[in-house]
């Protein structure tokens, strides 16, 4: 009985202290948030002189007026685009890429997996001027084009149609598609590696089971490949997701109007030179911050799964 | 195995749901920008003016103002101006610099750094000397600036850099940094005016303690912050000629006249003057705990006039130049603003010129003043000022700046001198030992530029 109340009490002691930890660490976690909250519903004046978190009198309007000055609509919209196109092309290629990698046997396949691997080791600004001046003279050759045969266009469609429909190229098109590509190129190396580890441990029988059903390498890879690797997809989801949704360095070199920025152009409209709007920052910030924290709640639970992946898969 | 199919049979249907969403979406995307509805995406290329001049800032607190001016000059001469913000400042150089190489950079375009970098953009031929514009007429334009806003956009014959001489850039702004007062403070501490010698000013420590109330705040954890009070009182103690002749290595930092200027942040450290913990402040802070009335002085520039409006409407506060010590005209560190440059390759020089002329006259530099409350460049327009940024620019031509300044000090004799004065501040060495450190660390960058 002894032996048991002191087993009870060392158990009860050490979850004591390890839930005390957690809950440390949570609320270092939380709080940046709630800061982030607190400081959205005050004014410019209060956000430097009143302490506490949720001000006596919340001033809601920030809210409105961090999406209007700071014209999310637009930008949020570009970034729904541009987070779903490269996550997409970036699930395709790299689980095309891993699959192959892993599944098949090719000359030279080590050595182009590590070149793969050695590309997540360049640093971004790194890439910064040569991708600038690539896309510069992919849209040089592009427009080229487009002028020669304008003349044989204008002869089919009304010249007002084909002259819009080169500006909306050049201008949105064009930037937008380069922007995806640089993105989708950035995000490859690590979903390769993610996926191939994924792969390597599928169990041989389940591609020999399809195969007997009449299934073809793409057919492998789509119907059992991909379904199984379900859980490091959803980690890959999350990470180019979090990573599309924040990148603008990239977004500012390459895309040359405002109409085609993300919604990470809208916040630093707040952000001056010596004065910050912090109450309006906040405001666009908390925006920013939801869709993403949703996506991160519908794929938690295949998170952990996808980055402790390999244990047993099929 | 059953199981296993279930899942890919789920999984199946999800993905081909995933696909069609993904396709609705990015066709819903399209046709909203093909029918022009995103927020006027587009719009604007469609129906070309004859001239457009595209300009890239990274000025985020003027991008409305610039956008105003825009509609307004393209209401007067149809000239279209379509001004793209890029910020924050680091990403806008990266631009800049993968533009540059591209050959790509727009019609009118800002430059931050230093002169060399300024140098080699012009040496590239990607900035238009505007020099001939500038004298024309009894140099109409170029007598419109302060001298010192002209200066940091100028280069003089037989320059270092080996750039033909004359003006490169049309300055926007300027700015000049000084000493400001919270009159309130200043009256709880039983004080009728500023001060106007060094000594008065020493002398109102003892009232600052017997009041609880803190002297003087800056953001002397920035160094170069200390570097401009110390250069104030150089100037001021020993004159712009003794200065220049130590930078170039002709009189030494122990020099009486040197060991004075570092005296001076010991005096004010034994008289109570300074804020508590003042060597390691950011400017932020220091700007943050005089606005909100924490200290009665403050070392600061002139965007401070936009900062405190910001963080305290109500703040009362005046300007004032640093208390004389010395008999020489002091001089403060000012000139260096915002300045846009002309593409020497763009297809619309002239019209890009014009245009920058008409940003520069009296009444657009009025409206930027008044909505930005930054220092007009354009001198003109002074007394269209509000009372504290007017007395900011009354001492524009007092102004002083190192990138105007014949020769240069050695980074490292910078860092030592700065650092040094963090040590008298917090009472680890004497102004003499210092002078000694700093003379030191002099003697071995010269011996160093001798041999090589």
């Amino acid at each position: 009985m002894d032996i048991n109340l002191k087993h009870i009490i060392i158990r009860r002691t050490k979850l004591s202290f390890i839930y005390v930890l957690l809950s440390i660490v949570a609320l270092t976690c939380v709080f940046p948030l709630l800061w982030m909250l607190g400081s959205s519903l005050k004014t410019q004046s209060t956000v430097f002189s009143d302490p506490s978190l949720i001000p006596a009198s919340p001033e809601w309007n920030n809210y409105y007026l961090a999406w209007t000055k700071g014209e999310f609509g637009v930008y949020f919209l570009n970034s729904v685009f541009y987070t779903t196109a490269v996550v997409f092309g970036i699930i395709i290629i790299s689980s095309l890429a891993a699959y192959g990698f892993s599944r098949l046997k090719f000359p030279g396949s080590n050595i182009l997996f590590h070149m793969f691997l050695a590309a997540m080791m360049i640093p971004l600004p790194g890439s910064f001027v040569p991708l600038y001046v690539l896309v510069n003279n992919i849209r040089k050759v592009l427009l080229e084009f487009l002028t020669a045969i304008s003349p044989f266009l204008i002869k089919i469609f009304p010249a007002h149609f084909v002259q819009q429909s080169i500006a909306f190229i050049q201008h949105q098109a064009f930037p937008r598609t380069a922007y995806v590509f640089c993105m989708i190129n950035v995000g490859l190396s690590l979903s390769i590696y993610i996926l191939k580890t994924f792969f390597d441990k599928m169990p041989g029988a389940l591609e020999d089971a399809a195969r007997i059903d009449g299934c073809n390498k793409l057919g492998i890879w789509r119907h059992v490949a991909l379904p199984l690797a379900r859980p490091a997809l959803a980690v890959i989801t999350i990470f180019n997701a979090l990573n599309v949704w924040n990148e603008y360095i990239l977004a500012q070199l390459i895309l040359s109007s405002k109409e085609t920025m993300p919604l990470q152009r809208g916040l630093i409209v707040f952000q001056g030179m010596h004065v910050t709007d912090y109450p309006l920052l906040m405001a666009g910030m908390t925006m920013t911050a939801i869709p993403i924290i949703i996506i991160y709640l519908i794929f938690q639970k295949h998170i952990i799964k996808g980055i402790t992946a390999g244990a047993v898969v099929g | 195995m059953q199981n296993v199919k279930s899942k890919m049979h789920n999984f199946n249907v999800k993905f081909k749901n995933f696909i069609f969403l993904f396709l609705i979406l990015n066709f819903t995307f399209l046709i909203f920008n093909l029918t022009g509805c995103g927020g006027g995406a587009g719009q604007g290329d469609r129906i070309q003016p004859a001239v457009t001049i595209n300009a890239w800032h990274w000025m985020t607190d003027r991008d409305d103002a610039f956008a105003e001016l825009a509609a307004r000059y393209e209401k007067k001469t149809g000239v279209k101006v379509k001004f793209e913000l890029y910020a924050p400042s680091d990403s806008y150089t990266q631009k800049v610099r993968a533009a540059a190489q591209a050959g790509t950079l727009p019609d009118i375009f800002g430059l931050l750094g230093e002169k060399r970098d300024f140098a080699s953009f012009v040496i590239a031929g990607h900035v238009a000397n505007l020099d001939s514009e500038m004298l024309r007429d009894n140099a109409a334009w170029k007598n419109k600036f302060f001298s010192r806003a002209i200066a940091v956009n100028e280069f003089l014959p037989d320059n270092e850099f080996k750039v033909e001489p004359g003006v490169y850039g049309v300055p926007l702004d300027v700015m000049n940094i000084q000493m400001l007062y919270n009159k309130k403070l200043l009256k709880d501490a039983g004080i009728k005016r500023p001060p106007k010698t060094w000594d008065e000013f020493l002398a109102m420590g003892e009232k600052f303690k017997e009041s609880g109330v803190q002297g003087l705040v800056s953001g002397w954890g920035e160094m170069w912050m200390i570097d401009c009070f110390a250069s104030n009182y150089a100037f001021n103690i020993m004159g712009e000629e003794k200065v220049m002749k130590t930078i170039k290595g002709e009189i030494p930092y122990t020099d009486p006249e040197w060991i004075a200027v570092f005296n001076l942040f010991k005096e004010m450290a034994d008289n109570n003057i300074l804020y508590n913990g003042i060597v390691t402040m950011v400017n932020k802070t220091a700007e943050q705990l005089f606005a909100n009335e924490r200290a009665a002085f403050a070392f600061n520039g002139s965007w401070c006039v936009n900062v405190y409006a910001g963080m305290n409407p109500d703040l009362d506060y005046g300007v004032m130049f640093p208390p004389a010590k010395g008999d020489f005209l002091m001089k403060a560190w000012g000139g260096a603003g915002s300045s846009f440059l002309v593409n020497g390759r763009s297809l619309f020089k002239q019209e890009t010129i014009d245009f920058l002329r008409w940003l520069s006259d009296d009444e657009q530099q009025a409206y930027l003043a008044e909505v930005t409350k930054n220092l007009p460049a354009n001198k003109d327009c002074i007394t269209k000022l509000t009372p504290v940024l007017a007395s900011f620019a009354k001492a524009m031509e007092d102004t002083t700046h190192p990138n105007i300044w014949p020769v240069h000090e050695f980074p490292l004799v910078i860092e030592a001198f700065d650092k040094g004065i963090q040590a008298i501040i917090i009472g680890e060495k004497s102004p003499a030992e210092i002078a000694v450190e700093v003379q030191k660390v002099k003697e071995k960058e010269l011996n160093k530029r001798r041999q090589y």
